[in-house]
């Protein structure tokens, strides 16, 4: 893949994913849903309990609310063609549902359509 | 993508004995015949087909179903926890049941183990052509993504093992684990597959495959299958 090429689709995912930490951080699933596909899915543990659905994710986000301390770090982006891996860490998570200072390891998968770059899933470790 | 290349025990004809029926698999391992026909079924042992007009006969490579038995005696000894401890309070001490004084890294060799079994089951459907062999593996509500010539396959994995059915036997597949990666209860195998055949698949078909999985009540199941399939 040529380097131009590549950092094209890689701004393609980090664009997408940014969509995903300003809903987070403003807690509002509004702007995070157009970065997922229709079919995305949704899994970890919240609290011993395993969610699953990006339903669950857009709501859980609505009702913690903002969330403007959150530190989020690109681990890894891994392109294979017409699909991604992102790896995301993001410490510092507050808000009404999260409590304080929560630390949580993500792994998107991306698939790339013809709209773009869109999070096919979100599976997560929460820090306890 | 930065890949730690792990074998899968591939066939090297020269170091690997090659096991010419079901008689000469459970001879290797020990077992009977039932027994290692269960084990393909239910738990993926590493068994081939050469696919004949009229009916198809099973072979296996000796170093595969070695490596396999490895990972499945380690597995029963070490069983994975069902519960997840973080590091800083794995770091303390054992853990309830654990053997105080065992290498921490044991645990990493068993959750590491365990995601290559879930896998294996996935590839010996795969190759098998049979969607219930790789259904275990899988998550209830796992889903499939990915474009097969410009056509987009996106939903439930019942996709999955109804095209695996279709496609029938790919005895000549070739996986490689290009990745695995851990987080506590979440991990991510990127996994390369050449060679892969069939009704649907056609000739030498090569797939880019990720998956994701969940850890559930200590078992690894997939919960995602993406993939990006190369035209040639």
């Amino acid at each position: 893949m040529a380097q131009s090429k590549y950092a094209t689709e890689y701004d393609g995912v980090v664009k997408t994913m940014q969509m995903y930490i300003d809903g987070g951080r403003q807690g509002k699933s509004a702007l995070m849903r157009p970065a997922f596909h229709p079919d995305a899915s949704f899994f970890g543990y919240a609290g011993g309990n395993l969610a699953t659905g990006t339903q669950f994710l857009f709501e859980w986000i609505d009702k913690n609310g903002p969330a403007p301390d959150i530190q989020p770090r690109f681990v890894s982006v891994d392109i294979l063609e017409s699909i991604a891996v992102v790896r995301l860490e993001i410490d510092g998570w507050s808000g009404a549902v999260s409590g304080s200072g929560v630390r949580m390891s993500d792994i998107f998968t991306l698939l790339k359509t013809p709209e773009g770059w869109r999070i096919i899933q979100k599976a997560f470790h929460w820090h306890a | 993508m930065v890949s730690s290349p792990v074998s899968m025990g591939t066939p090297e004809k020269n170091a690997s004995e090659t096991l010419e029926s079901w008689k000469q698999i459970a001879a290797h391992l020990n077992r009977s015949e039932r027994t290692v026909r269960r084990w393909e079924a239910a738990e993926g042992l590493p068994v081939r087909r050469r696919e004949h007009q009229r009916q198809d006969t099973v072979f296996a490579y000796s170093n595969e179903i070695d490596e396999w038995n490895r990972r499945r005696i380690r597995t029963q000894l070490r069983p994975a926890p069902i519960t997840t401890v973080s590091e800083s309070r794995r770091s303390d001490g054992p853990l309830p049941g654990e053997q105080a004084g065992r290498p921490t890294a044991n645990r990493y060799l068993a959750e590491h183990d365990a995601i290559t079994r879930t896998i294996d089951l996935y590839i010996a459907g795969a190759r098998g052509g049979r969607g219930d062999l790789m259904r275990p593996a899988f998550h209830p509500e796992a889903t499939i993504a990915g474009f097969c010539f410009g056509v987009e396959y996106s939903g439930s994995i019942e996709h999955l093992f109804r095209w695996i059915d279709e496609n029938g036997p790919a005895s000549k597949i070739e996986p490689r684990f290009a990745r695995i990666e851990i987080f506590e209860t979440i991990a991510i195998v990127h996994l390369e597959v050449q060679g892969w055949s069939g009704k649907l698949a056609g000739a030498n078909a090569r797939i880019s495959e990720v998956f994701a999985l969940l850890k559930r009540d200590g078992e690894w199941l997939i919960t995602q299958k993406t993939f990006h399939w190369h035209d040639s």
